[in-house]
């Protein structure tokens, strides 16, 4: 596995952010974290970065803690912190700084394929800087990238080009992790559907599968947390 | 070379990967794909689409095992020369008349009759 979950609970002051959940991803597989507001995406996501400490149970990741091997994974929340006087270049500049693993021939390739316009982050539309914050992401050579809404909030354009991005820059021997509530346009990429449900586990099904009996990973979601 | 005919997927009906086995087919019995022609690569397909990878290859492979496509060495994915165009394209054939049919019988429609507006159909164009 290159990363799993056991037993994993984490509760925040008042409520529980996931409850007992114990999952393993292989290497390989684009993973669909599906689930209502609430319903514990964002934050199992944050819990295989390292960027939160389990209450209860063990996250582990590459065979070491999450937050051991916190720069060895791609985590892309949903903040954005891009500076408003960034140009995808100070981008550029900024990202190598951080991470040595930062392949700028890839970002480049990248800003094309998702067409960022080279200009200042504060005249960029919400579409152009979510794409700009994948290009980013998916600019670092990693094994794992855990990719929270990557989809929410942006023009369909911008969206179908993250698809098209997504599927063309993946490599075999990575897993993606993408939490979605797009989930009728993206299911077409998901190897594996995850239903989480006020963080529990409600379904875990290969997508093609589920549409081997005859229902796509939406009517799914609508059956499993209605 | 491009596939000339536009994929239309359907997730309510059934694996993707099937859904893309019929599509070959389809378009060979056609005529838009033919013996000898090369098909995108796995990874251009699934850009375009916005499908995962795997689930392409899977249908390469399938579509391999059924003797419809070959993989030639660093070139990609080929329709075979031997590719059973003929029948692909009868099996289809006998497939819409079935649909025919059947919905002829559902509307209480004797076979002449059925027969007759058929024709009617098939001279009309």
């Amino acid at each position: 596995m290159l990363a799993s979950l056991e037993n994993v609970t984490k509760r925040y002051r008042t409520t529980d952010g996931v409850r007992d959940l114990s999952l393993g991803f292989p290497v390989g597989e684009i993973v669909g974290v599906l689930g209502l507001n609430g319903s514990g995406k964002s934050t199992m996501l944050k819990l295989l970065a390292g960027l939160l400490l389990p209450t209860a149970g063990t996250v582990a990741v590459f065979g070491g803690s999450a937050r051991g091997n916190r720069a060895r994974t791609v985590f892309l929340g949903e903040t954005d912190t891009l500076w408003p006087w960034m140009m995808p270049s100070d981008a550029s500049r900024f990202m190598e700084g951080l991470y040595p693993d930062f392949d700028v021939a890839r970002f480049h390739k990248l800003l094309d394929v998702l067409e960022v316009p080279r200009r200042k982050t504060k005249a960029m539309s919400k579409g152009e800087r979510g794409r700009l914050r994948l290009a980013m992401s998916l600019a670092r050579s990693v094994k794992l990238y855990l990719l929270d809404e990557p989809l929410a909030g942006i023009d369909l354009i911008s969206r179908e080009k993250i698809m098209t991005s997504l599927v063309r820059e993946w490599h075999t021997d990575e897993t993606i992790l993408l939490s979605t509530h797009q989930v009728a346009e993206a299911e077409g990429l998901f190897d594996r559907a995850i239903y989480l449900r006020e963080g529990r586990l409600a379904l875990d099904a290969g997508a093609e599968a589920l549409r081997e009996r005859g229902k796509s990973v939406v009517q799914t979601f609508k059956e499993v947390l209605a | 070379m491009a596939i000339k005919y536009a994929w239309a997927l359907d997730m309510d009906a059934g694996p993707i990967f099937e859904q893309i086995g019929r599509n070959v087919r389809e378009q060979l019995a056609r005529g838009e794909l033919r013996p000898g022609d090369r098909l995108p690569s796995a990874r251009d397909l699934a850009g375009q689409l916005s499908v995962n990878p795997n689930t392409i290859v899977h249908a390469y492979a399938e579509l391999e095992a059924q003797g419809i496509l070959e993989k030639r060495r660093g070139l990609g994915t080929f329709v075979r020369e031997d590719a059973p165009v003929k029948t692909m394209r009868k099996d289809m054939l006998k497939q819409s008349a079935k649909t025919f049919a059947d919905e002829a019988r559902r509307l209480g429609v004797e076979g002449e009759e059925a027969a007759a507006a058929w024709k009617g159909a098939w001279d009309a164009r």
